[in-house]
């Protein structure tokens, strides 16, 4: 793997049982991402973007192939490893924001740095600097439930990046947004991307996710089909 | 962060987890509230037997308990006199009195009746037992009395006599003769304890020991202990005295009856404490459970974000913990104010006395719990409680955290 090189999925598969028959939901798939890229998979539900997402999150593990990311055989990781993994390498941006209920913008934004063992005060200094970036000043101590989908999904872009990972993971992030807002989440993550330099991996089928990509890669029925420098 | 996101998680659901609370207080107050009634009437039970008349050790001639005879005497023998000032300036004993008593046929105008005959030194007795205070009628001896006796009111009845009466006592004196005196009757006890109020004719000791040609010779030596020390002096004294000479006895060797249903009684509260745990581990299981179940999604996420299922499982079992611990308190707060409370104003029993008085039982029970039984029974709770984070635990464990994200 090159020096620019961040990930490498090689011939990998993911098979459901239905009934006798088993349905493939990635069919040996070929996959790279270099470092700072900012990709966009797309596809129909079904397509296996999802499924490609949490097999590169190391949330679900292939039936078949090899996962490298940043240099590390990822598949040959214990559960607790690959936890440990996460928390240090990969952000993760939900569809459905996922915020902890009980905890305020700023402390489910500084949680992952707490989980890292970092001090409170640095942690939280950090929280309130992304906060800031996501343009979310002022509101460090609303509760998920005091903040519209928008401003939950900055959080959640806040939670993903402040632990400065490798690797972004952002799984349908504007498909509980209106347009307007969408468009905003786009071009903040996009923004960041160019500034900080973060390598950004995102699942939709959003036609402004896409706009928004340097790399547009579409699937169908669990295998990539075309990939478009944008 | 355990702690407080465990905290902020029953804060989220406080009605679900007040009621979980109140039901854990509910449960424990009432065990700490049975066990003070409990140890109230055992304690009363143990304090009067060793109060009234028994004492918490007697040292005897050995084999005087189990075959008791005047020949199985006790002189006041260095050996003797070394170990009980060694007792009793070990500061444990609270009061200490020697006894003489043999068996006789005691003699009314017209019926005769077989009674134990004791003897009593007056002022050592009123340091060491409560007898004189059971006296219903007339008094109790006083120093220098002469030839007075103290008969138990059944007893008195079936002779026929009362107070200024003239009671004569036939027996046996130490060399085998007929020994035979006029007691005359200055007070009737009322126990409530059939031994007691059927069976005994009390004699000043001097009297007796010169109607026995006892003088200077004893049967018994009784010592009145506070419960903490009975065992520790028991051993002093044992191993003071040669045990082919003496026997050294504590209460509940000489009446191992009230011991055992004592124990027997703690056994059944034992099995009713387990009833009352395994209901409070289910409260809590429940709602621990379902906080759990409801925040499924959220385990995902924070699993996903890295967070170890060690972790996850720790903030399970604190929220537990939390819920126990809190139910302790307010049930410890409830359950001490109930004792304390009836500590002071005691139960009344009176209407059940006819039973209860012969076990030695007062008419009015003041509840007092023992600490063992206090800290057992918290500490059972919040163990149940702790145990009850098992299953969600267990729940947590297995979950995989892409499913668990998707979980609705």
């Amino acid at each position: 793997m090159s020096d620019d090189m961040l990930l490498q999925a090689t011939d990998v598969c993911k098979y459901y049982h239905s009934g006798d028959s088993d349905m493939a939901a990635l069919d040996h798939v070929d996959f790279q991402l270099k470092k700072g890229d900012f990709t966009v998979l797309s596809g129909r539900s079904g397509s296996g973007k999802t499924t490609l997402l949490n097999m590169i999150g190391l949330l679900d593990t292939p039936d078949v192939g090899s996962l490298d990311i940043a240099g590390e055989d990822v598949l040959a990781l214990s559960a607790a490893k690959r936890a440990d993994f996460r928390l240090q390498r990969i952000g993760f941006v939900f569809q459905a924001y996922n915020l902890i209920r009980v905890l305020s913008a700023r402390e489910n934004v500084a949680y992952v740095l707490q989980l890292r063992g970092m001090a409170k005060k640095e942690r939280l200094d950090i929280a309130d600097h992304w906060l800031s970036e996501v343009g979310l000043k002022g509101l460090e101590h609303r509760r998920p439930d005091q903040l519209s989908g928008g401003q939950q999904q900055r959080v959640a872009v806040a939670r993903a990046l402040a632990s400065q990972p490798v690797l972004v993971l952002a799984d349908e992030p504007t498909a509980n947004l209106d347009s307007q807002h969408g468009e905003s989440l786009m071009n903040l993550m996009r923004d960041l991307n160019e500034r900080c330099g973060m390598t950004f991996l995102i699942a939709s089928h959003d036609p402004v996710a896409m706009a928004a990509a340097k790399q547009c890669v579409h699937m169908e029925d669990g295998n990539i089909v075309s990939s478009d420098i944008v | 962060m355990i702690l407080s996101l465990a905290w902020r998680n029953i804060a989220r659901s406080w009605q679900r987890s007040l009621v979980t609370v109140a039901a854990v207080a509910t449960g424990l107050s009432a065990l700490i509230f049975l066990w003070g009634f409990n140890d109230g009437v055992h304690n009363t039970m143990m304090r009067n037997l060793q109060q009234v008349i028994v004492g918490s050790i007697q040292i005897h001639h050995t084999d005087f308990f189990k075959k008791p005879s005047l020949s199985r005497h006790m002189k006041q023998t260095p050996e003797l006199m070394k170990a009980l000032s060694k007792a009793q300036h070990s500061g444990q004993v609270k009061g200490l009195s020697c006894r003489l008593d043999s068996f006789a046929l005691a003699a009314g105008d017209d019926v005769s009746e077989g009674l134990v005959l004791l003897g009593m030194d007056t002022k050592a007795e009123a340091q060491t037992t409560r007898i004189a205070e059971k006296v219903d009628q007339g008094r109790f001896l006083q120093a220098d009395d002469g030839a007075v006796c103290v008969l138990g009111a059944t007893a008195a009845r079936n002779l026929g006599v009362s107070l200024g009466d003239d009671v004569i006592f036939l027996t046996q004196d130490r060399f085998g003769a007929l020994a035979a005196d006029k007691f005359k009757l200055i007070g009737i006890i009322s126990s409530g304890e059939m031994g007691i109020d059927r069976g005994l004719a009390i004699v000043p000791l001097d009297v007796l020991q010169t109607m026995l040609e006892m003088q200077g010779r004893y049967t018994r030596v009784v010592l009145q202990i506070a419960p903490e020390h009975l065992e520790s002096v028991t051993t002093s004294l044992r191993s003071s005295l040669n045990h082919k000479d003496y026997e050294v006895l504590r209460w509940y060797d000489m009446y191992p009856m009230m011991k055992q249903w004592v124990d027997l009684e703690n056994a059944f509260y034992y099995i009713f404490l387990g009833v009352v745990l395994l209901i409070v581990a289910a409260g809590i299981m429940n709602t621990v459970l379902m906080s759990m179940l409801e925040r499924v999604r959220e385990f995902g996420v924070m699993m996903a974000l890295g967070c170890s299922r060690r972790v996850l499982a720790g903030m399970v079992i604190v929220e537990s913990m939390i819920l126990g611990a809190l139910g302790v308190l307010f049930g410890l707060f409830v359950g001490l104010t109930l004792v304390a409370w009836f500590h002071g104003v005691g139960i009344d029993l009176s209407a059940q006395m006819d039973t209860v008085a012969r076990f030695y039982v007062d008419p009015i029970v003041y509840t007092e719990i023992d600490a063992n039984h206090l800290w057992q029974t918290a500490g059972s709770v919040m163990a149940a409680a702790i145990v009850a984070a098992f299953v969600p635990i267990w729940r947590v464990a297995k979950l995989q955290p892409v499913e668990a994200i998707h979980h609705v």
